[in-house]
């Protein structure tokens, strides 16, 4: 509640102007010090999955929903440096089965962005850097109950990114994203087809690849993007166990995005549909958040290019 | 131009500090030791399943002086001075021990093949068929009682075999090769145990034979663990051909003879589900408002209904119905609800504490089983404790005689009450639902079955043991799939099964 109260007195005192909210993968950047603060609800169901590449559903499971509300706050040290942090509370629950949900915070992630290059024609290279780490002790290995697998990570990335003067853009970026071995309850697990008699657990590092097209101007801004998550490794579902999180899991999705934010309030929606995966489920993701963008500078830029 | 250089290059550095973190797994080393005691009067201990210790002869070995000996001290140097790096390293793995090895390979085939069959599209579950072992679903479906039989019959033939061995150690004193010449350079300790026949190509043998009954699907695995277990003791210098031929040889034998007995404990008939409309008759007849049902999609049968019916090991069948743990309370009184109440408690708040020891003792699908979990346990004692390969054997078939027989007298329990799971009154659980009757916790009983033999055994660490018995009960609690009734009523029974268990040991004439 406290820092509920403080972030309204945040918002009442400051000063806004309209720059715009950005994300980790875009290309967007905030002024230098100004601030967007964002709150994003995700609701995300399954009712099939791949076991495996074997593709099923789970009478015991129903449909899983796992959702999240997550604040996030960005900021720009300069308009070619911005700072992105985050920290979603996450919930979880089947229609189906006996198996108890689980709730929680759950990891705290940091990004930096760097505007490396920025032609005249509009072509530019950005780079990010972040991380996360694990606010709670939630359970990890209760699969897919789990709010999460409990890896500290740090990501690189790479973003190129062309706009042309009439909106309209594209956008490549691809990533690295290390993870740390985990520690679970128990100390002895199956994995890689045998067992492990330790309670360390190892997580395979993971890539994403996306690209974006879309249209962008005045605070509108509509895109539709592939992506594809992808571990480094690791192990998969047996037939009929659970899943672990040393599996190897993939998904390709496809998806929309839409911001509106004409002035220092905006939202936006994100809707993803896993197309292809393996080890995990076929999830289809509707995000929508509400955004505010603050200026502690009396006069203003133009943030974005 | 600098300033993106500048970035790249952290970029790359940040890279190269993030990839060289270690990523590699700790699991304890066990490295090999001189046995505290030789436990030189072995050879008479009392067998499980030989009549005596001299049933499966073993020939005479040739005299150390021999030119057939000599012939082998020869062909060993030659063999040490050509091993590679992999087989100094095979020699370390089996340094530990090789009951201690055997064991945990068991419960790491347990672990493979512990996970139930999936629905077909019938909605049926299809029986795991041996004679197709790698087919969808696998055999076995490797759940507790499954694992509890495996290893109980594993541990008697190691045991058994040991014993026979020991006889024939002490009956023909041949000296271990690096004693009988000193340039045979041994890689692990060598203790003043005779060497033939071999203890480890008779663990070897013995547990060969047990593991490829008991998961059929992995012959070509278990082929490459005895060829290994054998050769690792030639190349590490510890023993010679023939001490290695007539080690296999009666390691086979004896646990043939221990298989007879699994082929006719009745285990074939432990899922006879037709035994379940008769039972729930009973427990009706008794007063059960309403039984135990599947909480499954579809409705799966119970597991092994008459498991309750396999030949136990340390009393008979009149002793394991006259000290079956008397009725839970009636689904209507006061005792229930309590307990139910509890578990609504948990349900709405379960802490972080209750949920990492329901985790930590689960044990569930894909592991190696309570019973598993107490061998290891059981192991790592007899290794910290610097036992002998034989009372290694015979502290690891106490107690997996202990535990099969919990495992028979509670599922003898459960079907005899058909008592109903906490789920069907509404409750979820964190550590995934068993697909049996809850009355008594098949957890407690195995956990205090185990924790009483040990203490036993390792009197220093009876307390503790005891309390991790404890825990394993209250874990089932905390993970809402039994009622604290079902927990307590498990750990006494279990207490009583383990007794039989000691009360054997005592009499075996180990002195232990």
């Amino acid at each position: 509640m406290k820092l509920l109260y403080k972030l309204i007195l945040v918002l009442v005192g400051s000063v806004c102007m309209n720059t715009y909210a950005q994300m980790p993968h875009d290309a967007i950047y905030m002024n230098k010090k100004s601030i967007c603060i964002a709150t994003t609800y995700s609701n995300s169901q399954w009712s099939e999955y791949w076991e495996n590449n074997l593709k099923r559903e789970n009478l015991n499971i129903g449909t899983y929903t796992m959702q999240s509300v997550m604040p996030m706050v960005a900021y720009g040290i300069t308009k070619k440096l911005n700072l992105i942090a985050g920290v979603p509370y996450v919930w979880t629950k089947t229609s189906a089965g006996n198996l108890m949900g689980q709730k929680g915070l759950q990891d705290l992630s940091l990004f930096a962005k760097y505007n490396m290059v920025q032609a005249e024609n509009g072509l530019s290279l950005h780079g990010v850097l972040g991380g996360s780490v694990p606010l709670t002790n939630y359970v990890k290995d209760f699969l897919p109950m789990s709010i999460g697998i409990g890896a500290k990570t740090f990501t690189t990335r790479l973003i190129v990114h062309y706009k042309h003067k009439s909106g309209f853009y594209i956008t490549a970026h691809g990533s690295y994203i290390f993870r740390s071995n985990i520690k679970v309850d128990r100390d002895a697990y199956q994995a890689d087809d045998r067992v492990y008699n330790t309670n360390e657990v190892r997580i395979p590092n993971a890539t994403d690849v996306a690209a974006r097209a879309g249209y962008y101007k005045k605070g509108i801004q509509a895109e539709i993007f592939i992506d594809k998550n992808t571990c480094v490794g690791g192990d998969y579902i047996r037939r009929n166990d659970m899943p672990f999180p040393t599996n190897n899991m993939k998904s390709t999705g496809v998806g929309f995005y839409g911001k509106f934010q004409p002035k220092n309030i905006g939202f936006n929606l994100t809707v993803r549909r896993v197309i292809d995966g393996q080890n995990m489920g076929q999830s289809t993701t509707i995000s929508a958040g509400f955004l505010y963008q603050i200026n502690f500078r009396t006069k203003s830029a133009e943030a974005t290019k | 131009m600098k300033k993106i250089h500048l970035s790249l290059i952290l970029l790359a550095a940040l890279s190269v500090f993030v990839s060289s973190c270690n990523k590699e797994l700790e699991e304890p080393l066990k490295e090999a030791y001189i046995p505290a005691k030789l436990d030189e009067k072995g050879g008479t201990w009392k067998t499980y399943i030989l009549a005596g210790s001299d049933e499966v002869p073993v020939a005479e070995p040739k005299a150390t002086n021999s030119v057939e000996y000599q012939a082998e001290i020869t062909k060993l140097k030659t063999t040490i001075s050509t091993i590679t790096p992999e087989n100094k390293k095979a020699v370390a793995y089996w340094g530990a021990g090789a009951v201690y090895r055997w064991n945990e390979i068991a419960r790491e085939l347990s672990a493979r093949y512990n996970i139930p069959p999936a629905s077909n599209a019938e909605g049926k579950y299809p029986a795991p068929d041996a004679a197709n072992p790698l087919a969808d679903p696998k055999f076995p479906f490797a759940n507790p009682p499954y694992v509890a039989r495996a290893l109980a019959y594993l541990s008697v033939a190691q045991y058994d075999a040991l014993v026979a061995a020991w006889n024939y150690k002490y009956k023909y004193s041949r000296k271990a090769p690096s004693k009988n010449d000193a340039s045979v350079s041994a890689l692990l300790p060598v203790s003043d145990l005779p060497s033939y026949p071999s203890e480890d190509a008779v663990v070897a043998a013995a547990s060969y034979t047990v593991l490829v009954a008991m998961f059929p699907g992995e012959v070509p695995l278990l082929d490459a663990k005895l060829a290994e277990a054998k050769n690792a003791r030639i190349w590490g210098g510890m023993n010679v051909d023939s001490d290695i031929a007539a080690g296999d040889a009666l390691g086979k034998a004896v646990a043939a003879k221990v298989m007879g007995r699994a082929k006719a404990d009745g285990m074939s008939a432990s899922n006879n589900q037709t035994v379940n409309a008769a039972a729930i008759a009973n427990a009706k007849a008794m007063g059960l408002k309403s039984e135990w049902l599947s909480q499954e999609f579809p409705a799966r049968p119970p597991m092994l209904p008459n498991y309750g019916t396999v030949q136990t090991w340390n009393f008979d069948r009149a002793t394991m119905i006259a000290m079956r743990p008397g009725p839970p309370p009636a689904l209507d009184s006061d005792e229930f609800n309590k307990d139910l109440d509890e578990l609504k408690k948990i349900d709405k708040g379960q802490t972080r504490e209750q949920a990492r020891i329901a985790n930590y003792w689960s044990d569930g699908a894909g592991s190696y089983t309570p019973p598993g979990h107490w061998h290891r346990a059981a192991a790592n004692l007899c290794f910290k404790n610097k036992y002998s390969e034989l009372a290694t054997a015979r502290t690891l078939a106490l107690l997996g005689t202990a535990e099969m027989d919990a495992g028979i007298a509670c599922w003898d329990t459960k079907n005899y009450y058909y008592y109903p799971r906490p789920q069907q009154f509404g409750l979820k659980t964190s550590v995934g639902l068993p697909n049996f009757q809850s009355y008594t916790s098949g957890h407690s009983t195995f956990s205090s079955a185990a924790a009483t033999v040990l203490g036993a055994i390792f009197p220093s660490e009876a307390e503790k043991l005891k309390a991790m018995a404890l825990e394993a009960s209250n874990s089932r609690v905390y993970g809402l799939i039994h009622y604290r009734f079902d927990a307590q009523t498990g750990l006494e029974h279990g207490e009583k099964i383990g007794q039989y268990a000691i009360a054997r040991g005592k009499a075996d004439g180990s002195g232990l």
